[in-house]
């Protein structure tokens, strides 16, 4: 059985293609520049609103 | 190895390659992109000081949430999407995204679309634009679109709510204006659509979804088209003659109701094949464009009375 496993070697889990890959990152940098902009959106309201922040119609 | 280590490397998950520009291809661009027109001038109309960074956050929301009604919509209809030549090549017919993949997508825009729009402008927007969701999603994917063939007369109010909500971030209520910018939307949805449903009605009829040429046909269809731009045309009118806006735009909208009237008496009066054809996709076209002056001229005459008091002081 050890020898076995010596002779081939074994992968752990899934192994992704080039594409696969490529694709990967696009869409976590994607994610990564929309939460960015969620931040920043969040930080500018706050911002022009000031003590206001909480005070909202309804 | 035991049995589930075998189930395990049986398993041949599907790895996704999709990339961004399939997942922006969901939002549909470019309805999204008559969404943020549309709001802009809802918004731009509303009374009161609107400060830009709250008027981009609010452009920004009711653009994702358009796009976020897009994507639910493709992957409710992933089936009928790949029967239809118009849709074929959307991202979830051509194999690039699954269903699963989009509707997560479409929900959690919806999600941060509403909740943002809610929390940082006012909650009377993010509801409004909720209900837009729901009712682009629920009543007329689910529901209206392949069962009745009223189907984009009355799913056309989810088009027409975005300058509802747009005006609703800046001021926090509805008003007659925005309403009348709602209708106006709502009653070009019909002869915009059923000029298409014409020359696409052997795609239509392949999917099964029963729009108007195919339930009562082209004549029908033909006939609903002219009144719905008679009624159009009046209510494109109704913000000059109740004294919202100027002579200026009254004109605009009556010549180009004129050119949309002209059409849809085209559309009525060919039956032959070919002229048929070619009369419904020229009304197709012109209505694009009448929406988009009409707009463009309401935004003018906004953006003319704003300036006006500063170059007059100068």
């Amino acid at each position: 059985m050890i020898t076995a496993m010596a002779d081939k070697p074994e992968t752990d889990g899934i192994v992704l293609t080039e594409a696969q890959k490529k694709s990967r990152r696009q869409r976590s940098i994607a994610i990564a520049l929309a939460l960015g902009v969620l931040v920043v959106l969040f930080f500018a309201v706050t911002m022009v609103k000031g003590p206001a922040v909480l005070v909202r119609p309804m | 190895m035991s049995v589930l280590d075998q189930n395990a490397l049986d398993i041949n998950p599907r790895i996704s390659e999709a990339e961004v520009g399939d997942y922006i291809a969901l939002l549909k661009p470019r309805v999204m992109s008559l969404v943020i027109f549309t709001a802009l001038v809802g918004m731009a109309m509303a009374p009161g000081h609107f400060h830009p960074v709250l008027a981009f956050t609010s452009l920004l929301c009711i653009a994702v949430g358009a796009g976020a009604s897009g994507a639910l919509n493709m992957a409710l209809e992933g089936d009928i999407d790949s029967k239809m030549s118009r849709t074929a090549n959307r991202p979830i017919p051509r194999g690039r995204i699954t269903r699963p993949e989009a509707m997560a997508f479409g929900l959690t825009l919806s999600f941060f679309s509403v909740m943002t729009l809610g929390i940082l402008v006012n909650w009377i927007a993010g509801s409004l634009l909720a209900f837009t969701i729901f009712f682009y999603v629920v009543i007329y994917t689910m529901g209206l679109k392949r069962w009745t063939a009223q189907n984009i007369v009355i799913g056309g109010a989810a088009g027409a709510l975005p300058p509802v909500v747009a005006w609703a971030a800046v001021t926090g209520t509805v008003d007659v204006e925005p309403l009348l910018l709602f209708a106006i939307i709502f009653f070009w949805t019909p002869p915009h659509f059923w000029a298409l449903a014409l020359f696409r009605s052997d795609d239509y009829a392949r999917a099964g979804i029963p729009m108007l040429p195919n339930v009562a046909g082209p004549d029908a269809t033909r006939l609903q088209i002219l009144l719905y731009t008679i009624v159009l045309i009046a209510v494109a009118a109704a913000p000059w003659a109740l004294g919202y806006f100027d002579a200026i735009y009254g004109i605009v909208s009556l010549i180009l109701g004129a050119g949309m009237l002209v059409l849809a008496i085209n559309v009525y009066v060919r039956r032959e094949r070919a002229a048929s054809l070619r009369a419904t996709r020229k009304l197709f076209a012109f209505s694009i464009l009448y929406l988009f002056v009409l707009f463009a001229t309401l935004l003018a005459e906004v953006v003319f009375r704003a300036l006006a008091p500063m170059v007059g002081g100068a």
